[in-house]
């Protein structure tokens, strides 16, 4: 059996979980690896919920907020975008290949959008091959 | 700590979910999760036997917790909580799936899709083991209201509101109310006269006791929140502070220039207008080409500016019904004229439209077809000797044919299109856009009137382009929306804010800058910061900023999401592995 | 216990892969150690007195009263002993940042043993050994056969080896502290539950500080503790000095702050939080005072060494706990 990559999304309820839900109502039709998970601003999204995907056993994260500006709180895509940089310069340290997560901006109206991101991330992290982080934490030699 | 006793609820929607999603396996396989007490899969859980049937089990099986999958919460959530509500339970023991606008809807494995459904439901089941019990808050309504536009659908919501005795502040940026109607003759389709029905009602509003309007007036910021909004308006000089307990954003929507359409050389050709300086033409009463004669060819073009992939691929909804008004106005006034319409398709929806297309059809109009998407007419300038000034050369759709139309004078039924300000005001009053920078309302069926943001509601053609009826009908639901929360004197409010542990808070003060409506304060009494919750919109940021621990982000716990995030990945790997 | 009110206790102090200062801190009580061994025997000490394993071996189960092991886990040896002394002890202590959350030992899971023996017998500066020797398990020589504790790739805490009933954070713990969680089991009282942390506060650094805070958090570029001129009073956060102290459990009485040094973290997280590297990067982070992509990421490249700032006691602890890279090449160095 091929190898399939599960992820795990984060998506800010204003924005971007109503452009998946639109992905939806528009019947696109996309990978089904990927697992939304709601926050209400991707301003709540923070590392330890990424780290924890991946520790788990995601092999990959997608995080969306609203484009810059359009926050429905006004800025809390700022602060999921600085912890996103921060996130990436640890997880390198970490050895882990940060393209295995990656922030977009998906606003409501954006569902196909949406629909690509997910089978072009997908895509992107089969390729990538399963996530180690889980079994490296599980199988202490 | 009590015994946690999960009912889960698996929706078919009909056949949207179990079309796509083995419902029944899924419930069966989710009914061995710890903590489940029963799972059930039901045809539609949304509707009342389906309400029912939870309210039955909740009281029979003593449950404390319940999960339905089902639709996005976006759509039922409120109504599965009435009904946790209902039975006894804190709605807020309750948790959505989402297996239809992202699983069924979206995939077109059914086994794959299967398994996402469990995975999705086991972290359901994962997170709400971890709800709590939330008090529902209740706010005072100030029953002033803002209304932010004066065109028809300012106008209509600012004298419904006002003539009920509440108060009503009109803002209107340009010098004069009546917006885009007040610069039209006669409306489609029973050619009344639109400047009289307009005018009556910007000189009621203009003498209403109750109506404040400030023209020439822009909002830059409003703060605050449903029931308890204020913005500081710049008027003569001085600062007036405005307070509101409902906003109405009625900010309309403009012509499209089509000055970018070289096919149609609007600039370049004098008799070549726009609808609307077309309507300028009937309000003078004198319909004469730039030359000042009579025009003996009157071509009007449809759908310019719209339905195009090129400008907007939507369609502006009035045009068609317009360009037959004119027909009618020019062959009642030059009744000799060759009229033609050229039209892409003829959009004749709505109470006695087609009507109107029947009976103008009747009266010597040519209707021409061309194709919207590929191959537009182009206006030339005629030669010397032709009888007419301009030739529109077009491939006519229906004959096959390659035509050419005189024209001495030639109309383009220009789209409607969201003014530049359009992303300005929606920061203002904290709204969204779609894609073509319409302002999005809660829901395109179930709630077209508000908005996301309590107590802001959006109505007329700044919502999307729609007709004066439409407009007006949408203007009343806003307001008696408003006039409820009025008469009940207050309304429910978030409860999903955030919460500091003043037994764990160190005092860092890291979350005061990071809170983005200053609802964080610092006592400096307890050394602890605060958080107001009447300020709070929930957000989370600084629940995610905390260093401590120390601020919770009620319904959005760590705990919650943690919980969530290993139920899913759990249950995602099991299945893998089968 | 209540058989033994009137008897001295037993007690244990063990080391595993640690520097020893832990041991030196139960030393730091001073005069207080004569109480120590008036209401407890010192049944084993090693880097005190001179015992045997295999009196600890010859002991019957649940013998010992107390132990407090220190150091993290890094070898068979520390292996076995703690899975010794927690068969031999009624009340395992994990005492100091290493056996609480790996400490400073543990920021070896960045690497692995073959890196690490490389490094150690290879490339200092100061090695010479052309024949590239290095540690065997099992050694042949005339005698017999010599062995030595095997070295893991990982560093484990305590409490990822075996059953730990109570953390005492620290690097090293306060001796203060040791003093009264001390007093506290001799005298028969009623223990916390069992994995509470002891000897420490439940509320993080901060609330203790006795430096200036405001909130006026907001940072645009990140510095060295030495890169400043700290006027020794305002919040070394707004002074653009990464200290973990909001993160970190209070109870050490702010040493290193009094010593004007940001703290690093060794008394761990308070118990609110589950892994302090990544509550405090998420804090630094959004208090970061940029919105643009590469300004952001301009900052954030004034932090050398996140990994190692924000979990500098317990990489083995955390939610990643090693380097992933390393650890793929620990499956290739198994195959040879």
């Amino acid at each position: 059996m091929s190898y399939e990559p599960t992820i795990i999304a984060f998506l800010c309820n204003w924005c971007s979980y109503t452009g998946a839900d639109l992905a939806g109502t528009s019947r696109m039709k996309y990978a089904s690896n990927i697992n939304i998970i709601r926050v209400m601003c991707s301003g709540r999204i923070e590392p330890l919920f990424v780290l924890t995907a991946f520790r788990e056993g995601a092999d990959g994260v997608l995080i969306c907020g609203c484009h810059p500006g359009d926050c429905h709180y006004h800025e809390g895509n700022y602060k999921c975008l600085r912890r996103y940089y921060f996130l990436k310069k640890y997880l390198t340290q970490m050895g882990m290949n940060t393209e295995r997560m990656r922030l977009e901006w998906v606003s409501a109206s954006e569902g196909k959008q949406f629909a690509e991101l997910a089978d072009d991330f997908t895509e992107k992290v089969r390729n990538l091959g399963p996530c180690k982080i889980k079994e490296a934490a599980e199988t202490l030699t | 700590m009590e015994e946690i006793r999960i009912g889960v609820y698996i929706c078919w929607c009909g056949t949207n979910i179990s079309r796509m999603v083995d419902v029944e396996d899924v419930a069966r396989e989710l009914s061995e999760m710890p903590g489940v007490v029963i799972s059930k899969d039901y045809k539609y859980m949304c509707s009342d036997p389906g309400q029912a049937l939870i309210i039955k089990d909740i009281k029979e099986h003593k449950l404390n917790r319940v999960v339905v999958s089902a639709c996005s919460p976006r759509i039922h959530e409120l109504t599965f909580r009435k009904a946790l509500e209902n039975a006894g339970l804190n709605p807020y023991m309750f948790q959505m799936a989402n297996i239809r606008e992202q699983v069924s809807w979206v995939h077109d494995d059914r086994e794959k899709a299967t398994k996402k459904a469990k995975a999705l439901v086991a972290a359901a089941i994962n997170r709400v083991k971890w709800h709590e019990s939330l008090d529902k808050r209740t706010v005072s309504i100030n029953p002033s209201t803002l209304v932010i536009g004066g065109g028809i659908a300012g106008i209509t919501a600012a004298l419904e509101l006002a003539d009920t005795g509440s108060p009503v502040y009109l803002i209107e940026k340009t010098t004069e109310l009546g917006g885009n109607m007040a610069k039209i003759d006669l409306t489609f389709p029973y050619l009344n006269s639109a400047r009289q029905i307009i005018q009556e009602k910007i000189e009621r509003t203009e003498h209403h006791p109750n109506i404040h309007i400030f023209k020439n007036t822009v909002v830059d910021e409003i703060f605050g929140y449903i029931g308890n909004f204020n913005s500081i308006i710049g008027q003569n000089g001085s600062e007036i502070d405005l307070k509101f307990g409902n906003i109405v954003v009625a900010t309309g929507l403009k012509p499209f220039d089509p000055s970018g359409l070289e096919n149609y050389g609007y600039g370049k050709f004098p008799d070549v207008i726009t609808s609307l300086e077309f309507e300028k033409k009937l309000l003078s009463g004198n319909i004469l080409t730039n030359e000042g004669k009579d025009p003996e060819n009157v071509v009007i073009i449809h759908c310019v500016g719209s339905r195009n992939r090129s400008e907007h691929e939507y369609c502006s909804r009035t045009c068609c019904m317009t360009a037959l008004k004119y027909a009618n106005q020019l062959r009642s006034a030059i009744p000799d004229a060759n009229i033609y319409q050229a039209y892409a398709d003829m959009r004749a929806f709505g109470k006695g439209c087609e009507e109107l297309y029947t009976s103008t059809s009747r009266k010597g109009i040519m209707f021409l077809m061309f194709d919207q998407q590929n191959d537009l007419p182009v206006i030339k300038k005629a030669e010397p000797g032709d009888s007419c000034n301009m030739l529109i050369e077009m491939n006519e759709k229906l004959s096959g044919e390659k035509i050419e139309i005189p024209a001495d004078m030639v109309i383009l039924m220009v789209g409607l299109e969201a003014h530049e300000d359009a992303k300005k005001i929606s920061h203002t009053v904290g709204i969204s856009l779609d894609g073509n920078s319409f302002f999005m309302e809660k829901h395109p069926k179930l709630d077209p009137v508000a908005t996301t943001t309590s107590g802001v509601y959006v109505v007329g053609n700044c919502q999307a382009p729609k007709d004066i009826p439409d407009t007006i009908t949408q203007a009343k639901a806003a307001t008696a929306r408003i006039m409820g929360t009025i008469k009940q004197g207050e309304v429910e409010v978030e409860v999903i804010t955030a919460v500091v542990n003043e037994d764990i808070c160190c005092g860092c003060q890291t979350c005061i800058q990071v809170c983005p409506y200053t609802a964080i304060t610092y006592d400096v009494v307890k050394g602890v910061s605060v958080v107001n919750e009447a300020i709070c919109k929930g957000c989370g940021t600084c629940g995610s900023a905390c260093p401590t621990g120390a601020i919770r982000s009620r319904h959005f716990t760590d705990n919650q999401i943690l919980s969530q995030i290993k139920g899913l990945l759990s249950k995602s790997l099991e299945l893998k592995e089968v | 216990m209540a058989k033994k009110e009137k008897n001295k206790i037993k007690l244990a102090i063990y080391w595993g892969a640690a520097c020893g200062g832990c041991c030196v801190s139960i030393l730091d009580v001073h005069e207080k150690l004569f109480d120590i061994v008036a209401a407890a025997d010192l049944v084993f000490w090693p880097i005190a007195l001179d015992f045997k394993y295999k009196d600890v071996e010859n002991m019957p189960d649940k013998d010992i009263d107390v132990t407090l092991f220190n150091g993290a886990v890094r070898n068979s040896e520390n292996e076995h002993m703690a899975n010794l002394l927690r068969e031999k002890t009624k009340i395992l202590v994990a005492y100091g940042s290493c056996s609480h959350l790996g400490g400073i030992p543990g920021l070896a899971n960045f690497s692995n043993r073959e890196e690490i023996f490389k490094r150690v017998y290879e490339t200092t500066e100061s090695t010479v050994n052309p024949e590239k020797i290095t540690p065997q398990t099992k050694y042949k020589v005339a005698e017999g056969e010599l062995s030595l504790p095997e070295f893991y790739n990982d560093v484990r805490t305590l409490d990822q080896v075996v059953d730990v009933d109570y953390f005492i954070p620290g690097c090293p713990p306060q001796s203060e502290r040791l003093m009264e969680v001390f007093t506290a089991i001799v005298s028969g009282a009623e223990l916390p539950p069992k994995g509470s942390v002891l000897g420490a506060l439940d509320k993080s650094q901060c609330d203790e500080c006795p430096r200036e805070k405001s909130e006026n958090k907001l940072i645009k570029e990140f510095k060295r503790p030495f890169e400043i001129e700290d006027d020794g009073k305002t919040c070394f956060l707004e002074q653009g000095v990464i200290c973990m102290g909001p993160a970190t459990r209070g109870g050490c009485g702010v040493r290193c702050i009094e010593g004007n040094a940001p703290c690093r973290g060794c008394y761990g997280p308070p118990t609110s939080v589950s892994d302090p590297g990544a509550k405090m990067m998420s804090a630094i982070a959004t208090i970061i005072d940029e919105n643009e992509p590469e300004a952001i990421e301009k900052v954030i490249d004034s932090i050398e060494d996140p990994a190692g700032t924000f979990y500098r006691f317990s990489v083995p602890s955390s939610i990643i706990r090693r380097n992933i890279e390393t650890s793929e090449k620990k499956a290739e160095q198994a195959v040879v």
